[in-house]
């Protein structure tokens, strides 16, 4: 009893926000599946419900477990994402699920929580003196790079960035040196262009898009200008609920899922662009206060590394859709349409309030 | 940089770095938020409704074109068009299997099909000029077909189009991007603003591949208002088989009590159902290669030399100025010499002492050439500009040519020359550079019974009473309608027009070239037809209370009295019995 009254009064801004942010999502999805409340958006609805049982689920189980598996955790991921290679099914050209029969889901979602769980634990048992060594964090960019490559392979660039980003944050905040970091930043800019000869076609596509999108409008380009129509099209208060014509009218390529905010923006226009962006920045903020009011540096490398994890989502989602960023398959966060996202979302809500209601128990 | 000693100060150090990096990120989102959405919403608004609004246009009915009896002479038939929406592949496939069994494709429409889905028209017209049959067929399995739709349109059809070609000309479509008929000659030219309507439009919504969503909005079409001409068909008709016996001519019908233009007939004549429709090269090239010009509308656009037409003029114009009396008389020996040149009479013999009335009846010209010197040029132009020479007459029809009345200006603007006496006479027998057309000589006459400057012919029908609002001199008048009547019992006409309602008129046998001494008195049915004189006819019946003024030409007929006068003598006895 106690636990649950915690659970619901402890966290009021952080409701408040998933409050916000569901509602959104709900909206969003409802005006994408052009206003019916059919199965789909049904199902999606269904998922937020799942997931804040999942959070719960997150929340209760006590925090030294999540600790003593993190290894453990992280290596399951890892055998799930090689598995994807043998019995993966092809989707959108990648691939990235694995069909389980009753549903499918995606190990590189789950290795996204693997690999903040197991850098944390691993980083935890260091003290700051050691991590001024260099060696220390060999084993660390070895686990980051480990899944990083092979979800590169997949081929799926996007995740392998996030993780890559997510992973290097987690290190820097760990006391690596700043120089050699820097070093490190500035070189891997720097081999970019090397990695070009390593890329499928359609990536090479992709990129070619995004540096001149006039290039082709009507094939690889039609996406990024059809986005930017719609939420150029949004102005400042936006069409109006369920009037966005270019995503009624399938102007819109993936509407529902990677373009979700392109919906939204034609539909709620720079204010409701504007009011997204806050609610993420305030859930990462979120995330970024709670590491403070927790004790263990496991607690707080994972909210950190929650925090980034879910801010990287929103920046390299929107950046994309608005043509600051080459088009590569990251959902909007809680607002995409997908069972998989949603969950390791709600799983990470479960696992900052369980860190900060850690020393409550 | 950090207290390596205090590992949550560290942490927390590099964490609001950390933060701070993400504050920038978001801020550039904003940012670039703000420029597309605030900055250039206007153009993406603009590239969202370009998207997705198709204007399609919905031609109007063109107005009918009617007689004063009430016949449409051009009207509107409906020809049906089978139209295909963009669609996939797959769709067209189907569709295309379907419509098979309902149509027969020739290998060009399948051409033409194919070249249209290339060039990813928004709509493939699958078929254009469907029979009935075909249409009441297809309209039955239309539910089975996605984005095939059937489309009417009107085109024009014109009733007797060899008896009113020339007057309501014909059409073409548009070259503008919205195909409407425009006319092209005649009154659906003139008019056509009044038979043309309002084109309408409709909006439709479509998506991403083109298919029609919803309606936005459509403003409906006004359709052209319908023209009423004073034209009778049934003397149109007669006028127009009288004359198409003739190789060239034109022929004016007026009803000088309000100035409407009965018949109007110019030979030879075109069709414009040809013209308005598909013609292939060669129709075309058979119609404007033609030497006789059948586009042309001899009645208004070509002039003539009015020949001894023109003697009404002079002889009006001598009376009123005073020159001579319609008792004096002149001797005409046959010729006339002046500056060392001989200017013949028609009648070489002469006609002996001659007054007014005489010098009109038998059309002499010594008389004109004596009392032309008297007047001079300045005079005669005067009064022919009154009588309508060298203006237009105002009738509603494109291209009306204005003819040519040469004064001592035009000849020093022309030629750089000076006027030279002998062209004073010359021009006293509507000869010389003198031209008219057949509407203005007809137009002449009117003026003259009608006793009214203003006179002025139409070929729409109004409420309109003519009303004299530039009285010409009676006493003078008088005397040339008596003269022009005895034209018609005892004088040139007299064989063909002496009736018992009296027509009254003037010969006209207008020389198209100066003759040569061999051929004097030679029959003019003898020298090829191109050298042949004009025939002209103008007169007006009947003698009491003149009602109808007829103008008839036939190009290179021989002689006025013989060729033309019998002709105006037919439509005269038609008219009577109206």
């Amino acid at each position: 009893m106690k636990l649950r009254q915690h659970f619901l009064n402890e966290f009021k801004i952080l409701w408040i926000i998933l409050f916000f942010l569901l509602l959104i999502s709900f909206l969003g999805q409802y005006s994408a599946f052009s206003g019916t409340l059919d199965g789909q958006v049904q199902k999606h609805l269904i998922r937020m419900i799942v997931g804040i049982a999942v959070m719960w689920c997150a929340y209760i189980v006590d925090f030294k477990i999540w600790s003593n598996l993190a290894y453990a955790f992280y290596a399951f991921s890892l055998i799930s994402l090689m598995i994807v290679d043998l019995l993966g099914t092809v989707k959108l050209g990648a691939q990235r699920w694995i069909d389980l029969y009753f549903f499918t889901f995606q190990p590189s979602e789950l290795m996204k929580l693997a690999l903040i769980l197991a850098l944390a634990r691993y980083y935890s048992m260091l003290s700051a003196l050691e991590t001024v060594d260099l060696k220390c964090h060999i084993s660390p960019i070895f686990f980051t790079l480990l899944p990083v490559i092979w979800i590169a392979k997949q081929p799926d660039l996007g995740t392998a960035g996030l993780l890559l980003g997510t992973g290097f944050v987690m290190i820097f905040l760990t006391g690596f040196p700043q120089k050699i970091f820097t070093i490190v930043i500035i070189s891997l800019m720097g081999l970019c262009p090397l990695g070009w000869f390593f890329l499928h076609d359609y990536q090479k596509n992709r990129i070619l898009t995004f540096l001149a999108p006039d290039r082709d409008p009507l094939g690889a380009g039609y996406n990024i200008l059809q986005s930017k129509i719609a939420i150029g099209s949004g102005h400042v208060w936006g069409r109006g609920f369920l009037q966005g014509t270019q995503s009624k009218l399938n102007f819109l390529p993936e509407k529902n899922t990677d373009f979700i905010f392109t919906t939204i923006a034609e539909e709620s226009g720079f204010f409701g662009s504007l009011l997204v962006l806050c609610l993420f920045l305030a859930l990462c903020g979120y995330f970024f206060w709670a590491a403070s009011e927790t004790r263990t540096k496991f607690s707080k490398l994972i909210c950190y590394g929650l925090g980034t994890l879910i801010f990287l989502h929103v920046f390299v989602n929107i950046a994309m859709v608005i043509g600051l960023l080459p088009i590569v398959g990251i959902p909007l966060p809680f607002l995409s349409y997908g069972g998989s996202s949603m969950i390791t979302f709600m799983i990470s809500c479960g696992l900052v309030m369980s860190a900060v209601g850690q020393k409550k128990r | 940089m950090f207290d390596s000693n205090d590992p949550k100060n560290s942490i927390k150090l590099r964490a609001k770095t950390v933060f701070y990096a993400i504050l920038i990120l978001n801020l550039i989102l904003i940012i670039s938020l703000y420029r597309l959405q605030i900055n250039n919403a206007e153009k993406y608004v603009l590239l969202s409704n370009r998207n997705r609004i198709r204007l399609s246009p919905i031609l109007p009915k063109r107005g009918h074109i009617m007689t004063s009896d009430g016949k449409i002479i051009a009207g509107n038939i409906c020809r049906y068009k089978l139209i295909m929406d963009r669609c996939s592949d797959q769709i067209f496939q189907k569709n295309m299997n379907i419509l098979e069994q309902f149509i027969n494709f020739s290998n060009e429409d399948i051409v033409s099909i194919l070249d249209q889905r290339k060039r990813k028209l928004p709509a493939v017209v699958i078929k254009d000029g469907l029979s009935w049959n075909e249409y009441s067929r297809l309209s039955m399995i239309l539910f089975k077909l996605k984005n095939v739709s059937l489309e009417n349109i009107y085109v024009r059809n014109y009733t007797m189009p060899l008896e009113f070609g020339h007057i309501v000309g014909h059409t073409s479509k548009n070259s503008d991007s919205i195909p409407i008929l425009v006319g092209k000659i005649g009154i659906e030219s003139s008019l056509n603003d009044q038979l043309i309507g309002e084109i309408g439009n409709i909006q439709t919504e479509v998506n991403a591949v083109g298919q029609k969503v919803r309606i936005l909005d459509s403003r409906d079409p006004i359709e052209g208002k319908d023209v009423i001409l004073t034209i009778d068909t049934q003397i149109q008709k007669y006028v127009y088989d009288l004359l198409s016996a003739e190789k060239a001519g034109a022929c004016v019908v007026l009803d000088i009590s309000n100035g409407e233009v009965l018949a109007m007939v110019s030979v030879p004549t075109f069709n414009p159902n040809v013209i308005s429709g598909k013609m292939t090269n060669s129709q075309w090239r058979s119609i404007t290669g033609d030497p006789l010009f059948p586009l042309m509308n001899r009645a208004v656009s070509c002039s003539y030399p009015p020949g001894s037409i023109f003697k009404i003029i002079v002889a009006f114009a001598a009376l009123s100025e005073g020159v001579v009396s319609a008792k004096d008389k002149i001797l005409c020996t046959g010729g006339i010499k002046m500056d060392d040149r001989v200017f013949h009479c028609w009648n070489r013999a002469g006609h002996g002492r001659v007054d007014l009335y005489d010098a009109l009846k038998f059309s002499c010209d010594c008389y004109f050439f004596e009392i032309a010197k008297k007047l001079g040029i300045d005079a005669i132009v005067e009064y022919a500009k009154k009588f309508g020479f060298g203006s237009k007459t105002g009738i509603e029809l494109p291209s009306e040519n204005v003819g040519l009345l040469p004064t001592k200006r035009w000849k020093f603007l022309r030629y750089g020359t000076s006027w030279k006496s002998y062209e004073t006479m010359i021009a006293g027998i509507g000869q010389g550079a003198l031209l008219a057309t057949p509407m203005q000589l007809a137009v002449m006459l009117g003026k003259l019974y009608t006793e009214d400057y203003n006179f002025s012919p139409t070929l729409i029908k109004s409420a309109k009473k003519n009303q004299v609002t530039n009285p010409i001199h009676r006493e003078h008048l008088d005397i040339i309608k008596n003269a022009l009547y005895q034209v018609c019992i005892f004088g040139t006409a007299s064989g063909s027009c002496r009736t018992d309602y009296g027509i009254s008129g003037k010969t006209g046998s207008s020389q198209v070239r100066r003759i040569k001494p061999q051929e004097v008195g030679l029959n003019q049915k003898s020298i090829p037809w191109a050298s042949r004189d004009h025939a002209f006819f103008v007169g007006c019946a009947p003698y009491k209370n003149p009602r109808y003024v007829v103008a008839v030409l036939v190009e290179h007929g021989g002689g006025g009295a013989a060729v033309a006068a019998p002709i105006a003598r037919k439509i005269f006895d038609r008219l009577m019995k109206k």
